[in-house]
């Protein structure tokens, strides 16, 4: 009896590991499709005022920055407030260029400075599902921030000097998990935004790409997840990276905190299992930064 | 002559060695001057009890993301984290909040509230052990991450976030 649950477990073992996550092949359904892009950006939480109690997605979150706090934005179909009136080509403008319907830019605490990689497919499903939910009705806030950075005239500045929207390009070198890795890594769920250290200009300091910064969104230390041996990931196993996702769990058995938690259990504990490992794969490849964050208590990771 | 002879030979003898055992002990430094509970020992103490609950976590998590054949290991895992639980609820009474540490002052404002989380722990630990020992792979699953999240619920309210760690390195990014 012992030994045959053991090994029905056994037979689980590789289920278990893929549980939380969708099925492999994506969905032909562009609403389904665009969930799992939305869940793969994290559950695009930060639109979403757990604090205050808000509305799924309707924005009016604070999102505490150096240079003062801004407001999340309403995304759901609200036609008034939201984003119900956009067309494709609105939205696909907003997440790739940073810019409003009305041509105004955005602050850079929408990180479409990394959204601006997503392909068109997976823009316009994951439209198609925000169109899917129900519409809530909350006015957008201006930003809490001091003089120039609360000024929108300061976006466009800041997007001259910062920002060339650009696509994804993919490198033939590499696999195609590699080239899936990088893509989700760098675009979808836009992880360089919160875990680059920024420039005086709070642009991404691409030379220390995910080195992880004390200065993160809402003012928290967001680690180092370079490859470093010693101060980043480098002695996380491709399925210690899987796993944390999933389940939010590092290989010490601690618990992902603070905004890792909240895109872990909104998003990214749905990836589809290939998808994670592809992540993993892309995560082990980029340049070993050194940057030390936490003293290591144990002497291991 | 026979070693036997070099033995006491009275009856009492043996009373009388543990007597004089029990003084000698009496009069060890270790009784002689008792040690104050410390705060630094206090503090080493729940950081070693929080590491071990670490490591049931973390090993839990081997045997499942590498298909490990330990099976019944992860239902005394869950068993021990049960157990933990109540430790520590226990080794946080004292209050002891200043100094390298990472517990929140607001465990010894909301003490009933902390208790209460430790609770849930135990109760999500009891629960992965049930589970486990079913062999539902998907529902040990679950159960893990419910597990996770009960860690998670009380750090969120009871512990100092990665930027106000005392581990915190000097020199920052």
């Amino acid at each position: 009896m012992i030994r045959r649950s053991a090994a029905a477990l056994l037979a689980g073992a590789a289920a278990l590991y893929a549980i939380p996550a969708l099925a492999a092949e994506p969905p032909s359904d562009p609403i389904a499709r665009g969930r799992a892009v939305l869940e793969a950006a994290g559950g695009c939480s930060c639109h979403t005022d757990f604090d205050g109690d808000g509305p799924p997605l309707a924005g009016g979150r604070p999102l505490a920055t150096p240079f003062g706090s801004y407001f999340s934005t309403n995304i759901t179909p609200d036609v008034e407030t939201g984003i119900g009136s956009w067309s494709d080509d609105d939205f696909i403008r907003a997440m790739r260029e940073g810019r409003a319907p009305d041509g105004s830019a955005y602050f850079p605490v929408f990180p479409y400075t990394s959204f601006t990689g997503m392909t068109d497919d997976d823009l316009l499903a994951l439209k198609a599902y925000l169109f899917s939910l129900p519409p809530s009705r909350l006015e957008n806030r201006p930003p809490d921030a001091w003089p120039p950075f609360s000024w929108r005239l300061a976006a466009s500045a800041w997007q001259w000097l910062n920002f060339a929207p650009s696509r994804f390009v993919p490198d033939p070198a590499r696999s195609p998990a590699w080239n899936r890795g990088a893509y989700l890594v760098h675009a979808v769920a836009h992880c360089g935004e919160c875990h680059t250290p920024r420039n005086l200009a709070g642009a991404l300091d691409t030379s220390r790409w995910l080195s992880g910064t004390t200065d993160g969104p809402e003012g928290e230390l967001a680690p180092n997840i370079t490859p470093h041996e010693t101060t980043g990931i480098g002695r996380w196993t491709a399925a210690d990276i899987v796993w944390y996702l999933q389940m939010g769990l590092d290989p010490d058995g601690d618990d992902a905190q603070g905004l890792m938690r909240e895109v872990i259990e909104h998003g990214y504990q749905h990836i589809p299992r290939a998808d994670l490992d592809a992540i993993a794969e892309y995560l082990a490849s980029v340049p070993p930064v050194e940057n030390q964050l936490l003293e290591h208590d144990h002497g291991d990771h | 002559m026979s070693t036997h002879s070099t033995w006491p030979r009275s009856r009492h003898a043996p009373g009388v060695v543990g007597l004089a055992l029990c003084v000698l002990l009496s009069q060890s430094p270790a009784h002689a001057q008792a040690p104050e509970t410390s705060d630094e020992g206090t503090l080493k103490y729940r950081q070693k009890l929080m590491s071990g609950v670490g490591a049931d976590m973390g090993a839990i998590g081997d045997i499942l993301k590498y298909g490990l054949p330990l099976q019944s290991h992860i239902v005394a895992h869950a068993r021990m984290l049960s157990q933990r639980a109540d430790l520590v609820a226990a080794a946080f009474e004292r209050n002891v909040s200043a100094g390298p540490t990472d517990a929140k002052p607001e465990i010894w404002s909301k003490p009933e509230e902390f208790r209460q989380l430790t609770q849930d722990m135990k109760a999500e630990a009891g629960k992965l052990a049930e589970i486990a020992a079913s062999g539902d792979a998907a529902a040990i699953g679950r159960q893990v991450k419910a597990l996770g999240d009960a860690c998670g619920s009380c750090h969120d309210s009871f512990r100092k976030p990665k930027e106000e760690s005392y581990k915190r390195a000097g020199g920052g990014s």
